[in-house]
């Protein structure tokens, strides 16, 4: 098809100005995006208020969505536990009896675990959430990993605190509006998580890498330690994400470390806790909340 | 009988009222899809803003001054959580590199539209990964390139909907 009529002015002065200022317009809008990039690189800090504002905007949409896609997934998933029931019934009960077993000995371990540090004189503060809410959306069209969780400023989240949920570690809180937040989840390329190895207490660092699975590498230098299905926990160092949360699970091998995927999956209708920095005296070195 | 009265309303329609800011709020519209209750691991989907735009800017120059791309941009950096001047800038480039192509050729094909379509989008693409970067996680080739073979691929279906939309906002 012909070239669409372009803004051609033609001998009309009153056009040609026209043109001419449309341009120097889109010049400025040029200029301005740019320095706004560079400021949002320099200083995140300075759109905190403003991301917010656009949080609280959309958020209250994509909740509402959300509570509708999660009941119809659960129709769905419902349904299909009456598949096949009785052979689901009879695995499930064996899988039952099994946990029940090892959570008796994790019992014992925990007891003896109190008498130790009590012994030792070990005073620990009880944790509890600050907030509880629920993963409604994420940067789905960027290279970055969001997410969108259901709580913000007005029940006490912060940016800078850590968001887990029962499975595992999901991130940390980079934008805080009224009612809800952003987290930048584990999975994130700029996301590092201090962690160790279960089996062995081997301490690591698990980085995202930005496509939902992270890369753990060891600190110190030597034979490869890990093995696939090992879990990696966080560790507490850092000061932010409180120790022995657990983080992802290895699924293959790299040359000097390993690929893992995270335990908790954000897409799950789950509920996520946001907590208080683990020690925030520890936090000299605590990474620019905004990124 | 006369023979619009046989046409039914498909004679004789004007364009629907605030046809000039149709195609802006469209591509806010598409920009506003990110609202949508979508957790991804991988982030592969398509910049839908974007799409709306190259496909709006394809089908017709004036749909919008060049400078509307400033404030179109800051809207969808504001919902889709990008830093803040990124599609500023990006979007305005875009839109000022569409003008000095629309200068130069006399005559494009759907496939040369595509092809232009496919460069820019790859520009933005490169662009973001890039903003990415300085803000300290620069992305994988193996999570850029597919998402932007994907956008590429799916740029078809926003130039359709530009021309179905532009059809019916001037009423023909």
């Amino acid at each position: 098809m012909a070239a669409p009529a372009g803004p051609r002015p033609g001998w009309s002065r009153r056009a040609q100005y026209g043109l001419f200022f449309a341009f120097l317009a889109a010049i400025a809008g040029i200029i301005v995006g740019l320095v706004l990039l560079a400021l949002s690189v320099v200083s995140p800090k300075s759109y905190q208020a403003v991301r917010g504002a656009a949080l609280d905007v959309m958020a209250p949409v994509t909740v509402a969505f959300s509570d509708v896609s999660a009941t119809v997934s659960g129709l769905a998933s419902g349904a299909g536990a009456y598949w096949d029931a009785a052979d689901q019934n009879a695995a499930l009960k064996a899988q039952n009896t099994r946990l029940r077993q090892q959570i008796l000995t994790a019992n014992a371990v925990i007891q003896e675990n109190r008498q130790l540090k009590a012994t030792l004189r070990l005073r620990e503060e009880l944790r509890e959430a600050v907030a509880a809410g629920r993963i409604v959306g994420s940067s789905f069209q960027s290279p970055r990993r969001f997410a969108i969780l259901s709580v913000g400023t007005s029940d006490g989240v912060t940016v800078g605190m850590p968001v887990r949920a029962a499975a595992g570690l999901v991130g940390r809180v980079i934008d805080a509006g009224a009612n809800a937040s952003r987290v930048l989840l584990v999975s994130d390329r700029a996301n590092v998580v201090p962690a160790r190895i279960l089996r062995g207490g081997i301490p690591v660092i698990s980085t995202g890498r930005g496509d939902g699975t992270v890369d753990i590498r060891p600190l110190e230098v030597g034979r490869n330690p890990f093995k696939r299905g090992d879990i990696i926990v966080t560790s507490g160092t850092g000061g932010l994400y409180p120790p022995l949360v657990p983080v992802a699970r290895v699924i293959r091998l790299d040359d000097d470390g390993a690929i893992g995927i995270p335990l908790a999956d954000p897409s799950e209708a789950s509920f996520a806790l946001v907590e208080r920095p683990f020690e925030p005296a520890a936090g000299a070195d605590l990474p620019a909340e905004a990124r | 009988m006369v023979r619009a009265a046989l046409a039914g309303r498909k004679v004789g329609r004007e364009p629907v009222p605030l046809a000039t800011l149709v195609p802006a709020a469209s591509v806010v519209a598409a920009s506003a899809l990110a609202v949508l209750p979508i957790v991804s691991a991988s982030g592969w989907w398509p910049n839908l803003g974007l799409l709306m735009l190259l496909g709006w800017r394809m089908l017709r120059a004036d749909a919008w001054p060049a400078w509307w791309a400033a404030p179109l941009g800051l809207v969808n950096d504001l919902l889709t959580g990008a830093p803040v001047g990124m599609s500023m800038a990006l979007w305005t480039a875009l839109m000022l590199a569409m003008d000095i192509i629309d200068r130069r050729t006399q005559w494009r094909d759907y496939w040369i539209e595509w092809l232009v379509a496919a460069l820019l989008l790859a520009f933005a693409a490169w662009v973001e990964a890039r903003v990415a970067a300085l803000n300290g996680a620069p992305p994988l080739l193996t999570s850029t390139v597919p998402a932007a073979a994907i956008e590429i691929l799916l740029f078809p279906l926003a130039a359709y909907a530009a021309m179905r939309i532009d059809r019916w906002r001037l009423g023909r």
